[in-house]
């Protein structure tokens, strides 16, 4: 099989980049699956990251009054922790998840916008290096005469306010220097990023489906998808203009959320939690979406009420928009909201429950495989209850402003995004890890990772339920030693660094695997979706022809039929087809067009930080060089055709 | 968007780039939405110094809130231009739409200078602030319009002229262009008239 | 490739759709100065008219009452989402020191 790319024909600012190996290619690239790959090694990367200052935290509180840490560092390690968690680790995971998987379960070429699609990750790659810039730019000083004033080192140089940054503290007057500007700005930009994935994936979930993939046939990954992305859509903007705002209030002195000048600090938790909170959902729902996948797969057994899951989905993705305010219990909001808020938080639980009832009845009576992709997704479901649990009973308004910002609630969000999201992607990357590299990772340190990580997270998160309920607050530095907090302490911490050692098991499995793995079976977990119809790794057109789909699971039943007391029973066939299907996969018939590399993507999205850095810096100049850059990447992009045409020609 | 090969999409029957646009027009309207909603709580709050009713002046920005409202006119009839094939008629109504546009933000330049004169400036108290913040961010929107319709009518100065497919086309910008008309629509009800 | 094309209106009547919303752009001024008349009606009757201004727009500058309804609920669904959050953070707002 030999590959022509006929040069480019179009006059543009560069040559058209044509390389399909080596670090251009890749920069280059718009392919969505390349492109999945690098949002999930960055995130990655940003996941260690944030576990190191995790690390760094545990150790500072596992002795009283320890000075490991100053407070300033303290704060900026914990604001950090949060912020990079869930932006720069969690969400972009979950996006290589969708830009890998998304278009193959519809059975489509590419993304709707396959340019946009490299737009957005590189917007986010620039927006987390802008972020993480304030350790080498940034300064975070002490209010005067404040209990912060002393030295702050380059530790401490980083935001410092929270990862929810309330006002006035992450204001000007309590959070001087640019610190908590790098924040703003960078979650800001950040947010452009998920914004135009959201666009993306939305439009083309509507619009690129394959013949016959109708909406109630789509695997429920692909629903979950959906519905974060309406999550992201609707809630990002509200964040948006709130950074604004804060921007505004930072540099050039309004007072939007300062009550000094008639602003409404409550007005800021209002705009920010009507994003937060569904943002917690946008963290969640793909981890549903996952671990919906695996549990039929590895029970044998088809998604148990696969309309109630989906709908259940939505639901959650629905009722997610109005309990904002129950993050708000302890603030200053009217008495009636408190009521309106907590009800609505109780009612969240119903589809939440749903969801849990589903997977059960899933797993129910199958023939349970039990390898590492499914001892995640069952350890996701017994913390994700949990969580769920301890979530539900904040919705209790007076129980909640006992436990409003100490540990109690630590644990439970805890329990949700690690225990339920984290889980539920580790359980993703172990099961798609055939589909990516097209070899087995090793079952072994497979399990060896879940089981430590199963132990190392309940030691870490458990205990802090305790000593929330005892009494020690969240985002203090030290606890005096006559409150007898050590001993939980002292576990908290063995926890977190087994954590770290599990991560590390995967790490050795991850690289041991893709260079020296097994190679991976045609269908190895014997699937139900349609990614699995073609060869791994997957081929960079996709699919040689378009699939047709005639039903929900239709590889399932290609491969399966049912005898008198509707047991499922392997068609002769099957084998058969499975050797058609690799063979065909790997030859298409036709020429096949794809989208071509473009430099613009990276050009346009270099633009960011340096209108960022002009904003925190009112420098003129920076501003100029960004707007340059825009202007050069919005020009070369919209001079530049999308494709032309690759011929793959396959010898005879 | 088309492509050469025979893969299937648009199931839906609608074209890839207008959902997408649509998509990103249902997302300004939060954008928008948090704007007003901040705008209108302070609005009615306790701040001390000068309100909007003591500059501005309502005979002005109705006249350039009418050549926004024209605007729309005149991109539709480029829009139905196109549409007949009609390239001549189509570029006279673009530029007559990016020139009511430049010539709505020229108002609006003109009246930030003079409220600005007259005292009314970003950091007066948080009504200006919100005032500024809010008409500006519509303003930039204008901006970006007046630059991709001109754009555009670059575009149609080549020989082949332009068409309804492929990347920046007229319905695509005409969307966007009207969408920043509907806003000053409330904006101007919401801001300056009640 | 979408061909279900719907037809559009005629230039003529997008001028007079035109006219239509600078007549109502003329009685929302007209409304302004007359508000000691009018008295308390002046506010909705300025929200009724730019309620109607937007729908005339959307509707048929843009194209919308043609389009296919996946694009409808999904702008209309944005629409009404905005209006449901920010009223409550609205109402919250001006209630909090009252309750």
């Amino acid at each position: 099989m030999t590959k022509i790319i006929e040069p480019s024909k179009q006059s543009s600012i560069f040559r058209r980049p044509s390389s399909e190996t080596g670090i251009w290619s890749w920069i280059t690239t718009v392919d969505h699956k390349r492109i999945g790959i690098m949002y999930g090694y960055a995130a990655f990367f940003f996941l260690l990251i944030g576990g190191l200052e995790a690390l760094i935290l545990r150790i500072q509180l596992s002795q009283p009054d320890n000075n490991f840490l100053t407070a300033a560092e303290y704060n900026a390690m914990f604001t950090m922790h949060g912020t990079t968690m869930i932006f720069l680790a969690i969400m972009p995971i979950s996006a290589a998840f969708f830009n890998y998987l998304l278009p193959l379960q519809i059975g489509a070429r590419d993304v709707a916008f396959p340019r946009l699609n490299a737009l957005s990750f590189w917007i986010f790659i620039f927006g987390g290096a802008f972020l993480y810039s304030t350790f080498i730019f940034g300064t975070a000083g002490a209010p005067e005469g404040g209990y912060l004033a002393e030295e702050v080192g380059w530790l401490g140089s980083a935001p410092n306010g929270g990862w929810f940054g309330y006002q006035p503290n992450a204001g000007m007057k309590y959070s001087p220097g640019t610190a908590m500007d790098y924040w703003a700005i960078g979650l800001q930009i950040l947010g452009i990023a998920s914004l135009i994935s959201a666009f993306n994936f939305i439009t083309t979930i509507i619009n690129m489906r394959t013949e016959g993939m109708r909406f109630m046939r789509m695997p429920v990954f692909t629903w979950m998808t959906f519905a974060v992305s309406f999550l992201l859509a609707f809630s990002l903007p509200i964040i948006a203009i709130a950074l604004f705002y804060v921007t505004f209030d930072r540099k050039f002195g309004t007072t939007f959320f300062l009550t000094e000048g008639g602003g409404d600090p409550i007005l800021w938790q209002h705009l920010f939690w009507l994003f937060g909170h569904p943002e917690v959902y946008i963290l969640i729902l793909p981890a549903f979406g996952i671990v919906s996948e695996v549990l039929p797969t590895f029970s044998r057994k088809p998604l148990f009420g696969y309309a109630a899951i989906v709908f259940a989905g939505f639901g959650i993705a629905f009722i997610g928009f109005g309990v904002w305010a129950h993050h708000m219990f302890a603030s200053a909001i009217s008495p009636v909201a408190q009521a309106g808020f907590g009800l609505s938080t109780m009612v969240i639980a119903v589809p939440t429950g749903v969801k849990i009832f589903n997977w059960l009845g899933t797993i129910w009576g199958g023939k349970l495989k039990l390898n590492t992709p499914m001892l995640f997704s069952l350890g996701f479901i017994g913390m994700f209850v949990i969580g769920g649990l301890s979530g539900v009973t904040h919705s209790i308004v007076p129980a909640d402003t006992q436990q409003t910002d100490t540990y109690y609630v630590v644990a439970h969000f805890h329990y949700v995004l690690f225990g339920g999201a984290l889980f539920g992607i580790f359980s993703g990357l172990y099961y798609w890890f055939p589909k990516v590299w097209g070899k087995m990772y090793n079952e072994s340190l497979g399990k060896i990772h879940f089981w430590l990580m199963m132990i190392g997270f309940n030691l870490t998160f458990g205990p802090m339920h305790w000593l929330g309920l005892q009494g020690q607050v969240r985002r203090t530095w030290v606890y005096a030693e006559e409150t007898n907090l050590q001993f939980w302490n002292i576990v908290v911490t063995v926890g977190a660094f087994i954590i770290a050692l599990s991560i590390i098991v995967f790490m050795i499995n991850w690289i041991f695997s893709k260079r020296n793995g097994e190679i991976a079976p045609f269908d190895p977990w014997d699937a139900r979706t349609l990614e699995w119809t073609i060869p791994s790794p997957t081929p960079v057109w996709n699919f040689s022809t378009a699939p047709i789909v005639k039903s929900l699971d239709d590889f399932w039943h290609t491969k399966y039929s049912e005898d008198e007391d509707g047991r499922a029973v392997r068609r002769e066939e099957a084998d058969q087809i499975l050797l058609e299907l690799e063979e065909d996969g790997l030859n298409p018939s036709e020429h096949i067009a794809l989208p071509n590399p473009s430099y613009f993507p990276i050009v346009l999205a270099s633009g960011l930080p340096f209108l960022g850095y002009a904003v925190i810096y009112k420098s003129i100049p920076l501003a100029l060089i960004g707007t340059v850059l825009l202007l050069i990447g919005a020009f070369g992009w919209g001079t530049e055709p999308l494709e032309e045409e690759i011929h793959l020609d396959s010898d005879e | 968007m088309s492509s050469s090969h025979s893969y299937p999409h648009e199931p839906t029957g609608v074209e890839t780039r207008k959902l997408g646009m649509w998509v990103f027009l249902s997302t300004e309207i939060l954008f928008f939405g948090t704007l007003i909603t901040t705008f209108m709580i302070f609005k009615g709050s306790d701040f001390p110094g000068m309100k909007l009713t003591d500059v501005y002046d309502i005979p002005f920005t109705s006249i350039s809130s009418f050549i926004l409202l024209m605007s729309s006119l005149t991109m539709v009839l480029a829009h139905n231009a196109l549409e007949a094939n009609d390239q001549e008629k189509t570029r006279v109504w673009l530029l007559a739409t990016a020139m009511l546009g430049a010539v709505f933000l020229a108002g609006q330049i003109y009246e930030f200078t003079e409220f600005y004169h007259k005292g009314f400036e970003l950091t007066t108290n948080i009504f200006s602030s919100s005032f500024y913040v809010l008409t500006g961010f519509h303003g930039l929107h204008v901006f970006i319009g007046v630059v991709l319709l001109l754009a555009l009518w670059g575009i149609g100065q080549r020989q082949k002229g332009l068409t309804l497919e492929g990347g920046m086309n007229l319905e695509f910008v005409a969307l966007y262009w009207h969408f920043v008309d509907i806003v000053w629509i409330v904006l101007f009800t919401v801001v300056y008239l009640i | 490739m979408s061909d279900n094309h719907i037809e559009h209106p005629t230039p003529k009547k997008y001028v007079q759709i035109a006219i239509v919303l600078g007549i109502l752009t003329a009685i929302e001024i007209a409304l302004y100065y007359t508000e000691d008349i009018v008295g308390v009606f002046t506010d909705p009757l300025l929200i009724l008219l730019a309620v109607g201004k937007f729908i005339i727009v959307v509707g048929w500058f843009m194209h919308l009452r043609y389009e296919n309804k996946t694009i409808n609920r999904f702008f209309v669904g944005g629409m009404i989402l905005a209006l449901i959050l920010f009223t409550i953070v609205m109402v919250e707002r001006a209630s909090a020191n009252y309750f």
